[in-house]
């Protein structure tokens, strides 16, 4: 059996630029059509939709392109008065997924007052299980994510002493592989962006020690393939939000140099539609919200000035976390 | 959002798919309407279960339809007797997130619906799960969704660990390249074969045919990288402890120096300082505040004087205590320095395999001197086996990998930084030097290990290549009075510690700004060169 690695090779017409105007005015115009085909299919994730375009637009100095106003009444009616949680839009159930990207959007506008925080806090100490791990919502699923959007919305309300911190991570902790990674639950395999979550979760409770930081990292850097692209495992095709995983992940580990930044600048780039603008998932594919999020704070994290510092651990711009006075832990090297 | 590739279609075929989807979408939206309204007015009977299924076959994502029918079915259980009836809604179930399954293996919603009717129903078939998982795995045996539920199903029906086990073995063998199989044995290694007796994470002869079976693998594709970090994993799964490795004792502080970040708790139960022979009390605060650290404050009110006698009583993994006599290295300064090493504790016959799997890779590496994976592993035999004898060749191969492996030259600088702070370590440990300087052939930009230099009074570490990203570290630096940071990249004081200096070299760092200095000038009262 003859081996090949998989990777894509990059084209000599590809962007090489960064098409600020154009991501602007792709994200402003994102979902103005209600009857859009892709817009309404996924209503399911709306909430986390406007947290990522709102952020990208934060970074790139456009965010007052968003409806600030219909954004902000729209989280009000999705908070669920009984449990306190919010859900992904209105007539969907309230999730952790969702209440964290609403907390996140509040954060950003420096509305946290609009929804019921005690609410918020309540419906997440409910989803805190005996060993520390956090159900998504009522039904059960467990999953190391839950625990990092449980974390990062606490913390974002000041309220990281509601939930047991040590019994959280622990759960984190007895998520570890051999290789120094995580994964969704205790034995599952790791995965860059799980990774993200559990690292992110110990950079808020400010465990960063607890890692095995050079096993870690280098199975990290170890991620980037010959076209610059980073995958999110061993033997995978790159994807642009793996920049994200593995370089915030690198970040918060203080060893981001230990991937070649030139060549992964230029996977990002490549990534950009020059047409519609946005970035997809790999060169020629479709874009969205989603990469395009993390292809902007990808860039932000390998020191593009033309987009605002993004803060590694929470995935929002610098100048937030700073106003509300939060300091995750970044490791000393 | 993944893997959707942009393709230019006519004008006429682009208009032909709008009109398609317009349609669907209106048939969307009507059965989500009506889902609503039902919803709305708790009619939680067959036809919801009809629609919520209708949409999530195409649309296994919109996780509140689930819920809904999850909402249903216990209705249902609630009101019926008949095991059998009960039975056939609950395949009819595992049936639908089949179905979602095939469209999008990867929803978590669909894997999360089968976990939990298996888990409501009172007659699940776990073997017929477990067979599911063979089948699902042929098709995509990296599908991470698919080996979790195969764990999950595991910890159901509870199969000997050993078939798992040989499980892995039979896929592995299938193909190498099976990033997902090597990590599910790693987990079943440790626990089908711990070392009991010598307290290593795998018994001998295990970690021997696991070695020769990585070995085996990686031979066969070295480009292939899935073996090289089970590999990895094996070379590092040794024994390891928690070590205080030095202390130091003035008039005016006190420091205590760890191998590993341990916490309050921990220090204060295993770590006593005796004074003329009598137990000093008093309390353990972390240097850099954080509530694990490598280097602890000892505060107390005892008077430190010239000539007493100090020592310290560490209390040692395995529960014996160990003495550490501290010496008057100048006047009222005294240093307690703990044997060190960083050899890892192989037995001896897993020694002499890695000693035979050198060789291979040698000869492998005269027939292809560039590939990456064959020099890195050398590389590790050679430290691993003995770091001090190869020191000279291992550092030359990183050298190389740099160039071979030029993305991450970042990585092999900081290892080469590691290992050439390790050797010097052991030897300094040997000396009363109270000076710390590196001079290595190349400079380094990471400081691993300073907290085994907290004695020191004096720190050179000119002409390196360190950025103002690594000030945080230097708080370890708890005793220091000179520090020369002079040919460094600092590009900003931020950051910068809070020390008892005396003097601050910072000469020769271009990118640092001149006001800046000298406001930082103006905040300490030390003599800072620039
Ligand atoms: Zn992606």
């Amino acid at each position: 059996m003859s081996f090949t690695t998989k990777d894509v090779v990059l084209k000599e017409d590809r962007p090489k630029t960064l098409l600020l105007q154009k991501h602007s005015d792709y994200l402003a115009s994102y979902g103005l059509n209600k009857d859009d085909y892709e817009y309404c299919m996924t209503e399911y994730l709306r909430m986390s939709g406007i947290y990522w375009s709102l952020t990208a637009m934060e970074l790139m100095g456009q965010s007052s392109r968003m409806p600030k106003e219909d954004i902000i009444e729209f989280i009000t009616q999705c908070q669920d008065s009984e449990s306190g949680g919010i859900s992904a839009s209105i007539g969907h159930d309230p999730h952790i997924l969702y209440t964290l990207s609403a907390v996140q959007v509040l954060a950003m506008y420096d509305r946290l007052d609009a929804v019921d925080i005690e609410g918020i806090v309540r419906y997440i100490v409910s989803l805190q299980q005996e060993d520390g791990s956090f159900y998504g919502d009522k039904w059960g699923e467990i999953d190391t994510r839950f625990s990092f959007c449980a974390v990062m919305c606490l913390s974002l309300l000041q309220r990281l002493d509601a939930i047991d911190i040590n019994k959280t991570v622990e759960f984190v902790l007895s998520c570890m592989n051999f290789d120094g990674g995580f994964g969704s639950k205790p034995g599952s395999e790791s995965h860059a962006g799980l990774i993200y979550c559990c690292v992110g979760t110990l950079s808020i409770c400010k465990r960063m020690d607890a890692l095995h930081a050079d096993e870690l990292a280098w199975w990290l850097c170890e991620r980037q393939l010959p076209s610059g692209g980073l995958n999110g495992r061993p033997e995978k095709l790159p994807d642009l939000c793996y920049s994200w995983w593995v370089m915030s992940s690198l970040s918060m580990l203080n060893r981001i140099h230990w991937v070649d930044k030139k060549s992964l600048e230029e996977f990002i780039l490549a990534c950009q539609d020059n047409e519609t603008g946005g970035f997809s998932d790999r060169p020629g594919d479709i874009t969205d919200p989603f990469h395009t999020l993390f292809g902007l704070a990808g860039l932000s994290l390998l020191g593009n000035t033309s987009i605002k510092p993004v803060n590694p651990t929470y995935c929002m711009p610098q100048e937030t976390i700073d106003r509300l006075k939060l300091k995750p832990q970044i490791l000393q090297i | 959002m993944h893997g959707r590739v942009k393709v230019r279609t006519s004008e006429e075929e682009k208009a032909r798919k709008e009109k398609e989807r317009n349609e669907k979408l209106k048939i969307f939206k009507h059965a989500m309407q009506k889902i609503q309204i039902k919803r709305k007015e708790c009619t939680l009977d067959k036809e919801l279960l009809e629609l919520t299924g209708n949409v999530l076959s195409s649309n296994p994502d919109i996780y509140t339809l689930w819920n809904i029918r999850r909402d249903i079915l216990q209705l249902f259980k609630k009101s019926n007797d008949n095991i059998e009836e009960m039975s056939q809604v609950y395949n009819a179930e595992l049936h639908l997130t089949e179905y979602c399954l095939k469209i999008n293996p990867k929803s978590y919603c669909a894997w999360h619906q089968r976990e939990w009717v298996l888990l409501t129903r009172d007659d699940p078939d776990w073997q017929k799960e477990l067979e599911l998982c063979n089948t699902y795995l042929k098709l995509d045996e990296r599908n991470f969704h698919t080996w979790d539920y195969r764990r999950f199903v595991v910890s159901q029906c509870k199969p000997s660990l050993k078939d798992e086990f040989d499980y892995t073995t039979e896929k592995l063998m299938d193909n190498f390249s099976n990033y997902s199989a090597w990590h599910y044995r790693s987990k079943m290694l440790v626990e089908l074969y711990p070392d009991r007796k010598g307290g290593r994470p795998i018994e001998d002869s295990h970690h021997k045919h696991e070695l020769k079976m990585v070995q085996n693998a990686a031979f066969t594709d070295p480009d292939d990288t899935s073996a090289w970090f089970y590999q990895r994993w094996l070379l590092g799964a040794v024994k390891t402890t928690i070590d205080l490795v030095n202390y130091t004792v003035t008039p005016t502080k006190n420091t205590f120096a760890f191998s590993k970040h341990v916490d309050k708790n921990y220090v204060s139960a295993k770590t006593k300082l005796l004074i003329n022979n009598c137990v000093v009390n008093g309390e353990w605060v972390s240097c850099t505040g954080n509530c694990y650290d490598v280097l602890w404050i000892f505060q107390h009110s005892t008077p430190i004087t010239k000539k007493i006698n100090i020592k310290v009583e560490y209390e040692i993994d395995n529960g014996q205590k160990q003495i550490i006599q501290g010496v008057e290295c100048k006047e009222m300064f005294y240093i307690g320095k703990n044997q060190i090493k960083f050899e890892r504790n192989y037995s001896e016959a897993v020694i002499e395999e890695l000693k035979d799997q050198l060789e291979s890779c040698r000869q492998l590496l005269n027939l292809e001197p560039d590939s990456k994976w064959t020099m890195l592993t050398t590389t590790i035999f050679l430290h691993c086996i003995d770091a001090k004898a190869y020191h000279t060749e291992a550092i030359q191969n990183l050298q190389k990998l740099k160039v071979i492996d030029k993305l991450r030259a970042g990585y092999y600088d900081d290892l080469i930084a590691k290992w050439c702070i390790e050797k010097q370590l052991c030897s300094d440990y040997e000396n009363a030097d109270l000076a710390l300087k590196f001079s290595f052939p190349s400079p380094v930009s990471s400081l691993p290990y300073l907290q085994y230099y907290s004695y020191c009074d004096s720190v050179d570490l000119s002409n390196q290549q360190l950025t103002s990203n690594i000030f945080p570290s230097l708080i370890v630096l708890q005793h220091c009075k000179k520090l020369s940071l002079e040919n460094n990249n600092l590009t900003t004081m931020k950051n910068f510690p809070d020390l008892d200096l005396v003097e601050l070299n910072l000469l020769g760092n271009e990118k640092l700004d001149r006001n800046e200095i000298e406001l930082f000038t103006k905040k300490y009262n030390f003599n800072i060169i620039y």
